[in-house]
């Protein structure tokens, strides 16, 4: 009887010290991400146009996917190291908790909940939208307030239902919202006319007008609901991956800033034209010990998907079916938001 | 000792313990884990956020509901949601699947091959499909400005069907409860001499002037009895309105539903022993009398399990109503745990409500088994 | 009182009287042959004209879509290869088709009762199955390593369903044992988990394997989110077929376990020998019948995020592009499940006719 009992609380302490075991040793979700030799990144339930899509070929395509192949190659330098696991908005962070995915790059707005109550961390901000509202032109709506008493939809546990809220409420304004789980169900129900009007980010609300059937029958109002930055989250705690992540999107800027483009990135390594780049490039070392990766990560990544403004070109802007102007997310000396921090 | 050791009920007995003890070691084990876990990320925990207002709101509610209500009035309108299509569900699809199961056993072969073809194809296409079909269908209709509308009081849109309703006001449905229980004691009331029909018409009869009366005498004069519903902006005002999402729900629900309860009721009226049949119309019945006191009641007894098994499955099933926006309490709990993430706590009220609401109708069942099985007979 | 008496029954037979038995035996039986004549003939020639007569079948002729009375079949030659594979690599599809096959094949093998034995159905199903996951994950012998994540349409469906079923049977069977043991303690714990797990939606359940349970098991213990669900899923499956086991078991006459026991039958040949094969046997139409509604409910594991057949197909419904013709793109999806699930409920219904006949 006690040798039973023995055992039994032997393999409970077994159960329980493998637990903690394993979290002492694993430096963190850096270097999980190291010894698999792959980056679990986030998808989508379905297509978020222009920034999680799949194409008729079953690919995954869009300026978020592109971010991950950015983080995949600077930790393991390779773009392809990269597993895109679909999740639904609403089962993000719950996904993240359970470590199913090492970050999310799903145009999270940074809110304090989440920041605080949900035990998440945010990288700076690498993609900044507006919210607005698209409707459709017969109704003849030249402001939010004249869709008062319609239909909005959303999707389903997003920043977008608050925002709504908020903003009709402090104005009086009556509303019905209606909120999708899926992408498709939204999409669905915006272009055959089940809402009335669409709130959202700005990006996602043109990528949709270009998809829709008739493109022409949509307007996007010029009433700015809010303004969301949207970071890349990871875990509390992650401070070695969240500097990765940091230092990643500057490297994606500063590349822009300083014309390091995917195609000449080799010719600017061979004759770097400044100090900074040299180090940026891992000429001169220093680059990538400091993040714990290799030296030559920032040249790799670069190689693999270009510079920030590339990436927003080949996804949603110019050289997209999409044709969003850079607006906000342009760099700070072309009129936007964004800039490197200093690489020194 | 030895002797102990050998005998068979000590062996059970400490088997048993042992099975016990590690599965209960395994849940604390687990919730160690999980709670490790949850520290360990900086989580927050516990059930004060039931407190705490939502910020978010959903569309389709029975009881009143907005972004200043707490997470606690939110799940409880999620509970709402999932019983109101759930239980019209049950209704309708019984109903349905009689008139299957009837038009399957009987003897006219065009009902026969149309009964059968609706069952062979709503019962081998999955559910959420149906749903999403129905959706589909539901919403590619007209706009609310260009609704199909029948004499300008009801309308037909990708709304919804907008129906004009009696104006009730509190009072008013308080009257007609009143009414209700007065026409059920007159029900009960009138003498035995009268036959069935003539005592439903009189209590009815009792009831709706008691209605009219209090009905005329008890609300503003201003007021319409009736608001019917009219184009007001982007959308209808006044009326009710049967909305695409709850619709769709219930329609596939109902479809699906039926398929399954007809081929139950049919083999429950297979069931029904030949010779009883045979000695109603010995006596005279006629096949709808056969039908009615013979054959339903009988085939009823032998297919209430299976029928409850059903009731559960169809109950599950609302939760496909996330796919097409309908806000039942699996969508509500799924985007809760989103905006508050208290993940662990919410699924265990899911589950717990759930588990309530199946094991209540599986109670209900019993019940109706035990009062409806064979008296007299020990 | 002495009720009339009727004439006996007078034998009939010709067309003349089949006809009239079946089609107007009374005036209301008449009027409603008439009606459900006029409503089947008018639903056959509405599907023959928007089906096929005005149909639209290439992609080249799609200017026509939505204008004529015909369906647009365009959509299915356009996307048919994004329905049936979903995110699995362009180039590799051939591996998801053959693996299908391969795994089809082992559904067709084991409906053959030559295969009904304990060990042989069990190997059957290893080997088909083993043979499907070899092909889709790869990594070997030239064939590009896919993983889990990049599963999808079709053979994503068959492989959680297969998967379900082959780690839920057993499942099952160890639960129905467990419910009819004589230690109640051990009966009263495996009940109350059957009640539990049958009282739950099966989405509830997936959706706690695929987010919750991660949180409370130790990092080594909790695999990919698939595997997670398949076994979430496979408890849900047990649950239902352990009951439909055990009531294979309980029509089992008690005097066959005595006799067993008599002749000093060890327990396990008991029940690999006895009492499994007659509880199978017992109870397989409806086991067929908890296999079609599996296969049918795999659909649910689209709303968790999963690309099988009825996410890919609903993502084609989502695009702007292809947005008008989800009646063609659902009546698709509603085939390929009608194919399967037809296919095996047609087969529990010979299984069974088979059986009342073989009992006499």
């Amino acid at each position: 009887m006690t040798s039973k009992i023995g055992r039994m609380i032997a393999a409970t302490a077994v159960v329980l010290t493998g637990a903690t075991g394993a979290m002492a040793q694993d430096e963190g979700v850096l270097g999980a991400i190291k010894d698999r030799d792959s980056l679990l990144c986030t998808g989508h339930n379905g297509s978020y146009l222009g920034f999680a899509e799949v194409d008729a070929q079953g690919a995954w395509q869009g300026f978020d996917i592109e971010m991950c192949k950015a983080l995949a190659t600077a930790i393991t330098g390779s773009p392809d190291k990269l597993q895109i696991i679909p999740v639904s908005w609403a089962q993000r962070f719950p996904a993240i908790q359970s470590g199913d995915i090492d970050v999310i790059i799903k145009v999270t707005g940074w809110t304090m909940t989440r920041d605080t109550e949900l035990g998440l961390q945010y990288s700076r901000p690498y993609f900044v939208g507006p919210f607005y509202t698209m409707t459709r032109k017969e109704l003849g709506a030249s402001s939010i307030e004249d869709l008062a008493g319609g239909v909005f939809c959303a999707q389903a546990g997003t920043t977008v239902e608050r925002i709504l809220v908020d903003y009709m409420d402090s104005r009086g304004l009556e509303y019905e919202v209606l909120a999708f789980e899926k992408p498709e169900e939204l999409r669905g129900a915006i272009y055959n006319e089940r809402c009335d009007a669409v709130p959202g980010f700005g990006p996602f609300l043109s990528a949709t007008r270009v998809e829709a059937p008739d493109p022409d029958a949509f307007i996007i109002l010029e009433d700015v609901m809010a303004l969301e930055p949207e970071g890349i989250v990871v875990r509390e705690g992650e401070e070695a991956l969240l500097d990765v992540i940091n230092w990643m999107v500057s490297v994606l800027l500063l590349a822009e800033q300083e014309g390091i483009t995917q195609a000449n990135v080799d010719d600017m390594r061979a004759n770097p034209p400044s100090a900074t780049i040299e180090r940026m490039l891992g000429v001169t070392p220093g680059v990538g010990d400091r993040l714990g990766l290799s030296n030559d990560w920032a040249y790799n990544m670069i190689k693999a998907v270009g510079n920030y403004g590339e990436i927003y070109d080949r996804t949603v802007g110019d050289g997209s079916r999409y044709q969003l102007p850079r607006g906000l997310n342009n760099l700070w000396n072309n009129g936007g938001v964004l800039y490197p921090l200093v690489l020194d | 000792m030895s002797a102990l050791i050998r005998s068979r009920s000590f062996r059970r007995g400490a088997f048993q313990i042992g099975f016990l003890a590690l599965l209960i070691a395994l849940i604390v084990a687990a919730a160690l884990v999980g709670r490790a876990n949850i520290l360990s990320q900086g989580m927050a925990t516990g059930f004060g956020f039931l407190e705490q207002t939502t910020g978010w709101t959903v569309g389709f509610s029975v009881i009143d509901v907005g972004p200043r209500s707490t997470y606690a009035h939110m799940l409880f309108v999620g509970i709402l949601n999932t019983l109101a299509v759930g239980l019209l569900t049950l209704v309708l699809a019984s109903l349905l699947g009689l008139v299957l199961a009837l038009m399957r056993v009987s003897t006219n072969t065009p009902m026969q091959i149309v009964g059968g073809t609706y069952i062979e194809l709503f019962r081998n296409v999955p559910l959420i499909l149906q749903v999403l079909f129905w959706y589909a269908l539901l919403t590619h209709t007209p706009s609310p400005r260009n609704a199909i509308s029948f004499v300008d009081v009801a309308f037909f849109s990708n709304r919804g069907l907008t129906l004009p309703v009696p104006a009730l006001s509190g009072l008013d449905v308080l009257i007609l409860v009143a009414g209700l229980v007065v026409l059920a004691f007159a029900f009960r009331g009138l003498s035995k001499s009268f036959d069935l029909r003539q005592r439903i018409l009189g209590a009815i009869a009792a009831f709706a002037a008691l209605f009219l009366v209090l009905l005329l005498t008890g609300r503003a004069p201003e007021m319409p009895l009736i608001s019917v519903p009219a184009l007001k902006g982007l959308r209808f005002d006044g009326g009710f309105t049967l909305k695409p999402e709850f619709t769709a729900l219930l329609i596939g629900l109902v479809l699906f539903g039926a398929s399954y309860i007809g081929e139950i009721t049919r083999g429950g009226l297979l069931s029904v022993d030949k010779g009883k049949l045979e000695a109603g119309a010995a006596l005279g019945f006629n096949s709808s009398q056969i039908n009615r006191f013979i054959r339903i009641p009988l085939a009823f007894r032998a297919m209430l399990p299976a029928l409850a098994n059903q009731y559960v499955w169809l109950m599950k099933g609302t939760t496909v109503g996330i796919v097409i926006g309908y806000p039942d309490y699996f969508a509500v709990v799924s985007t809760s745990i989103n905006q508050s993430g208290q993940t662990l706590e919410l699924l265990a009220l899911l589950m717990i409500g759930f588990v309530i609401i199946n094991y209540s109708i599986g109670f209900a069942m019993n019940v109706l088994n035990d009062r409806l099985k064979l008296k007299g007979r020990s | 009182m002495v009720a009339e008496t009727l004439p006996p029954p007078i034998a009939q037979s010709g067309i003349g009287h089949w006809f009239k038995k079946h089609f107007f035996s009374t005036w209301l039986d008449g009027v409603l042959s008439l009606i459900f004549l006029a409503l089947i003939i008018w639903v056959v020639s509405a599907v023959w004209t928007w089906g096929l007569r005005h149909a639209i079948w290439t992609v080249e002729n799609r200017e026509a879509c939505g204008h004529g009375s015909g369906a647009c079949w365009a959509v299915i030659q356009d996307r048919h290869r994004l329905i049936l594979f979903g995110l699995y690599p362009y180039e590799e599809h051939w591996r998801s088709t053959l693996a299908c096959l391969a795994v089809i094949a082992t559904m067709v093998l084991s409906c053959v009762p030559l295969f009904w034995t304990v060990w042989r159905l069990p190997i059957l199903w290893l080997v088909g199955f083993g043979t499907f996951v070899l092909l889709m994950r790869g990594g070997f012998a030239g064939m590009p390593l896919v993983t889990t994540e990049q599963w999808g349409g079709l053979s994503l469906t068959i492989f959680i369903f297969s998967a379900v079923f082959v780690l839920g049977t057993p499942l099952a069977v160890i639960l129905a044992f467990a419910r009819r043991s004589s230690l109640p303690v051990i009966a009263k714990t495996t009940g109350l988990f059957i009640d539990i797990f049958r009282s739950l939606p099966l989405l509830t359940i997936l959706f706690a394997a695929a987010v919750v349970v991660p949180l409370v098991l130790p990092d080594w213990l909790q695999g990919d989110k698939l595997g997670r669900v398949i076994i979430g899923f496979a408890l849900f499956f047990a649950a239902y077929q352990a009951e439909i086991i055990r009531a294979g078991l309980q029509s089992i006459p008690d005097g066959q376990v005595e006799a067993a026991v008599s002749l000093n039958m060890p327990f396990w040949s008991q029940v690999v020998d006895i009492q499994l094969p007659q509880a199978f046997r017992n109870t397989l139409p409806s086991t067929i019948n908890q296999a079609v509604i599996t296969f049918k409910e795999t659909s649910i594991v689209t709303i968790i995020g999963f690309f099988e057949v009825m996410a890919s197909g609903n993502a084609v419904v989502g695009t702007g592009e292809w947005g008008q013709q989800y009646v063609e793109v659902y009546l698709f999806l509603a085939f390929i499940y009608f194919v399967f699930v037809f296919g095996l409920s047609r087969y529990g219904a010979w299984l069974e006719t088979r059986m009342r006949v073989g009992h006499g």
